[in-house]
């Protein structure tokens, strides 16, 4: 069986979490410390970058954990073409090491999530994210329908996305805007969009298509019962009802099914 | 006229001792790096004095118990330093920020940037050469698809 490993970094905090939803479709999945050896690391078939404040988030999010020794691992997994799912800090990391956008096959940052607009206010809320390219696009959402839409978590003060204006003409030109913000209905709109985020993007995918680095939180919208609509309600006082999956698990079901396929 | 005060901490700096040792990881041949936060301000004519005693009221800006705050000679970038900000920072953040910090705007100060300043030294205290500068700010500490460093 293919094995996801779930890496932890001084300040990783929702590794249970996402561990959980990864073991819930199935997935081979473990804790991965920063201390691991590396031959140990290399052996994983997938990685996941769970939210957090990794190093607390010094320099900038995500910055010091790019250059973490973990990372050579994830590095060289990506470039053999394993899938990477980042998720918030995550998310951060994977911009700020370079390994998404990867625009030409660069090795620097291109893009990265910065402080939230407007006033750089940390946002807790629930949201909802569309999938904006067609889902072959990107291995971990091959599988699920084309313009899904998936509830989640936006938790986090650094979810900006921002770049150079002609890098962002290249990331919607490219298909690299994986998944932007939307209601319900799935329309975008500036009340959908919870950080100012440049294109409502709410993820971005590398350009081979094996890299997504998604801000929200589709762990913490797995089951039923941390969904904050009237499904949840629906469900109160009915165990089962609640311990259903909802929406944010089909995150990954995707990467599930792109290891199957692998 | 413009003035500019530096906050620095008094205390370790876990922050910069983070960045230091990971550069020093990478290969980067520093020795000592110190972290401050710079305020850039415009401010009326007569209104520079008592630009640190209002500063010096800001709590989450600056803790007399932690910090130290001073007007820096320069307005610019000294040997072996860079500045880093934000390419697409709001313009009026700062301003706005100090009004939900004191609950008052800054009296006499026309416009406010801020920055993270680096001050980099190699292994005999002295400023850090351009090219190890370079070689920090590309490698970590300036991000520069959306912050901007000034040397």
């Amino acid at each position: 069986m293919k094995r996801v490993g779930v890496l932890i970094f001084p300040g990783t905090n929702s590794e249970e979490e996402t561990l959980r939803a990864c073991q819930a479709v199935g997935l081979d999945a473990a804790l991965v410390p920063w201390t691991e050896e590396p031959r140990v690391v290399r052996e994983f078939d997938a990685f996941v970058l769970p939210g957090g404040f990794a190093y607390e988030d010094r320099v900038r999010a995500g910055a010091i954990a790019a250059h973490d020794r973990l990372m050579t691992a994830v590095r060289e997994g990506a470039e053999a073409g394993k899938p990477v799912l980042g998720i918030c800090n995550g998310a951060q990391i994977l911009l700020e090491s370079g390994l998404a956008p990867q625009l030409d096959g660069a090795t620097r940052a291109q893009a990265g999530f910065t402080r939230n607009a407007p006033l750089g206010k940390y946002r807790s809320s629930h949201v909802y994210v569309k999938l904006a390219v067609q889902p072959e696009r990107c291995s971990i959402t091959a599988s699920l329908p084309q313009g899904v839409i998936l509830p989640a978590w936006a938790s986090h003060g650094e979810g900006r996305l921002a770049a150079r204006p002609d890098v962002l003409e290249r990331l919607e030109r490219g298909g690299h805007i994986a998944f932007v913000y939307c209601d319900e209905t799935g329309a975008t709109t500036a009340e959908s969009i919870p950080n100012g985020s440049a294109l409502g993007a709410a993820a971005i995918v590398n350009e081979r298509g094996n890299v997504l680095a998604i801000m929200p939180h589709a762990e913490r919208d797995a089951w039923t019962y941390m969904h904050h609509d009237a499904t949840r309600e629906r469900a109160r006082g009915k165990g089962a009802a609640m311990l259903a999956p909802s929406g944010g698990i089909a995150l990954f079901s995707g990467l599930a099914a792109a290891l199957s396929a692998a | 006229m413009i003035r500019c005060l530096e906050v620095a901490l008094a205390i370790p700096d876990n922050e910069a001792r983070t960045a230091l040792a990971t550069l020093q990881r990478l290969g980067i041949a520093l020795h000592g790096l110190e972290r401050a936060d710079l305020y850039r301000c415009e401010v009326d004519d007569g209104a520079g004095d008592g630009l640190v005693a209002t500063f010096s009221g800001l709590e989450t800006v600056y803790n007399p118990n932690k910090h130290v705050l001073r007007v820096r000679e320069s307005a610019r970038p000294g040997p072996g330093e860079v500045w880093i900000d934000e390419i697409d920072a709001e313009p009026s953040r700062p301003q706005a920020e100090f009004v939900r910090i004191a609950g008052r705007t800054l009296p006499g100060v026309r416009s406010l940037e801020r920055f993270t300043a680096w001050r980099l030294t190699d292994s005999a205290g002295t400023p850090a050469a351009g090219d190890v500068v370079a070689a920090a700010t590309e490698t970590l500490l300036c991000n520069a698809a959306f912050q901007k460093a000034t040397r």
